[in-house]
């Protein structure tokens, strides 16, 4: 890995790694001074992870969603993105203590991936649809994070009987969803169908990756519903947000395993 | 085939309607119970046709669960289960149960609107809800009306493809691949003229995400493969005989068709012909191309002294170069070659999609519907 991105993104991974050392101590020991240093190192990170992401971008000349390394540094940058709009919300900075742990679990994915940059895209990935699709798409998956990290502070809070009332997870679980399930929807589903009908001939192929989307759109559907009509909540509501979780992770890497239309790196 | 789909639809869309005009079948199919088990349903069956893969020749399916299982997997339909009567039972069920919600939808709007509340989350809902129907209506509408279907042939220049669902034809003019400066794959472009009643209609250029449409047909760039029948050059490998020379082999790049001195000898090498895999007639004691994939190939390759020819061999990839000719002033090996992406070899996909728009505008509506309900400061009650 020698891309000018690379420093800037070791350091990201780094500051990650000791934010879910330190996020794991307060977890434990529940020290303020611990969580001003988890948000610290947190906030190195990411301004380490935007470096990497602009300068990426400033080489190649595109946005750097072109393959997988890519991709997860960028899911990684929206994560922590999308935890770091809740810091000010008092009752809800737990929450931001845990967005190192997922961000380095995105990061050590994406070190596992060639880091090469390509200044010159493929023939299929030339057009304008792949900064609408894949950014809106990163985003409301990003959304799935912040709401799959909420769900397991739900289940461990409900586990526990602390003094943390497990409804203020429950709740910022359903917004997180209610925030990603459009994004997800105008950026995976409608953005790659316009894109695919333009690319393609088709705007939907049952490729591999398509459908794993639908079955990760049908699953938060399933979970919005039953909120939204029923009132559904509690841990079954953040078991299920769990599993969509898994599936959008599943999806992002399935292209790789499955292959198909997809299959670009 | 299309009449019986169509007679299988309309056969559905009035059982449905049947259905729905009955009260109880309508609030059981509008129930949310009902709606999230036909959605777990469908996104069951998704998962198990990604897990499975579609498609599949049915060997690869009894080589990965073994001759049991994989007969099992094809004989049941899972093999292809987005078409499997099971799946669109699921699919068509879950429409009415929608069509069912949102016909009760509309009451209830109806209903307020005339008590004077303000209902924009429930009108946010109702378009989420018709949305829906919008987009399986779509795609009903491509499924009976449209077509898709890659050609079966590479075509090269002047080659032509007459396409009957547009009433037209095409011929091909060019057909290469450009590249970078730093050597990267950068397009694939074909330069097509359009026939219709055997007159020009204007020549057009067709790249990836680019497509061209002629009478409502799409036709995209769908794969591209460089000239099998010539190269840009070929890569040898020399090694001189006495009295020319002796010692080690070395490496001459030659251009195709240009002749090409042999270093410090009066000799010269010249690439007649290229076949990407080379096939030979023994009746008619030709070479030829066996396909026009590059599993064989072979150049003919001419060596002259002093601009008088000596020999003609065919020279195949690798190590099998002539080395029979003892006699002859030196051996020639083929080691690689630059294949000719200038005059390659195109191949399209034909595609008609009548129910795109619909399709798409079912999408914006799910789109608009969803930021309605969540992304502004109404809150969606339900109030049934």
């Amino acid at each position: 890995m020698n891309g000018p991105d690379s420093v800037f993104f070791w350091t990201a991974f780094g500051c990650y790694l000791a934010g879910t050392v330190v996020a794991s101590l307060y977890a434990g020991l529940r020290r303020p001074r611990l969580r001003t240093l988890v948000l610290a190192l947190t906030g190195l990170g990411f301004a380490s992870n935007t470096v990497a992401l602009v300068v990426r971008a400033v080489v190649s000349g595109h946005l750097p969603v072109t393959n997988l390394y890519e991709y997860l540094t960028f899911f990684a940058w929206a994560i922590v993105a999308g935890f770091l709009l809740l810091w000010k919300r008092r009752d809800l900075s737990l929450l931001t203590v845990f967005a190192a742990p997922v961000a380095f679990a995105m990061m050590v994915v994406a070190s596992l991936f060639p880091a090469r940059i390509e200044q010159q895209l493929i023939p299929a990935l030339q057009s304008y649809w792949l900064t609408i699709h894949v950014t809106l798409a990163v985003l409301g998956e990003a959304a799935f994070a912040v709401a799959f990290i909420a769900s397991v502070l739900h289940l461990v809070a409900s586990r526990r009987g602390s003094s943390t009332d497990p409804r203020r997870f429950d709740e910022m679980t359903y917004r997180a969803i209610g925030v990603g399930f459009p994004l997800f929807t105008i950026g995976a589903l409608f953005a790659g169908a316009v894109w695919a009908q333009r690319a393609w001939g088709s705007a939907w192929s049952w490729d591999p990756k398509e459908t794993s989307s639908l079955i990760v759109w049908l699953v938060y559907a399933i979970y919005l519903h039953a909120r939204l009509v029923r009132g559904w909540r509690g841990r079954g509501a953040a078991i299920l947000s769990i599993v969509g979780f898994a599936l959008t992770f599943f999806t992002i890497l399935g292209s790789r395993i499955l292959g198909g239309l997809h299959s670009y790196g | 085939m299309i009449g019986n789909q169509l007679a299988l639809t309309v056969t559905l869309a009035i059982f449905g309607a049947l259905a729905l005009s009955l009260r109880g079948v309508r609030e059981r199919l509008s129930s949310m119970r009902v709606g999230v088990v036909l959605l777990a349903v469908v996104a069951s069956l998704s998962t198990v046709g990604v897990l499975i893969g579609q498609g599949l020749p049915e060997a690869s399916y009894s080589e990965r669960f073994g001759p049991a299982l994989g007969r099992f997997v094809v004989n049941s339909g899972l093999s292809s289960v987005f078409v499997t009567w099971y799946f669109l039972l699921s699919v068509w069920t879950l429409t009415l149960s929608v069509a069912s919600c949102t016909f009760r939808r509309i009451l209830r709007l109806a209903r307020s609107v005339e008590g004077g509340r303000r209902a924009p989350a429930a009108v946010g809902s109702l378009v989420t809800h018709f949305s829906l129907m919008l987009i399986v209506a779509g795609g009903l509408v491509t499924a009976l009306t449209g077509f898709r279907r890659v050609d079966s042939r590479f075509l090269g220049s002047g080659d032509t493809s007459h396409v009957p669902e547009g009433d037209f034809t095409l011929e091909v003019l060019e057909a290469r691949t450009e590249f970078s400066e730093g050597g990267k794959l950068s397009e694939y472009v074909s330069v097509v003229r359009v026939l219709e009643d055997g007159e020009s209609a204007g020549i057009h250029r067709i790249e990836v995400n680019h497509p061209l449409t002629v009478n409502g047909v799409g036709v995209y760039q769908y794969e591209m493969l460089p000239s099998p029948e010539s190269v840009e050059s070929v890569l040898l490998a020399v090694t001189l005989n006495p009295p020319e020379g002796l010692g080690d082999p070395f490496e001459l790049r030659a251009p195709f068709r240009e002749e090409t001195p042999i270093d410090g000898t009066s000799l010269s090498v010249k690439a007649l012909e290229f076949l990407s895999d080379f096939t030979y007639d023994i009746d008619a004691g030709t070479a030829g191309l066996r396909s026009i994939w590059h599993d064989n190939p072979a150049v003919l390759l001419q060596v002259s002294a002093a601009g008088e020819r000596i020999f003609e061999r065919w020279v195949f990839l690798g190590p099998r170069g002539h080395e029979d000719d003892q006699d002859l002033p030196c051996r020639l090996f083929l080691l690689d070659y630059e294949p000719d992406f200038q005059n390659g070899l195109t191949r399209f996909e034909y595609s008609r999609q009548p129910g795109t728009p619909i399709l798409f505008a079912g999408l914006a509506a799910l789109s608009a519907g969803m930021c309605a309900i969540f992304w502004t400061r109404m809150r969606w009650r339900y109030e049934g």
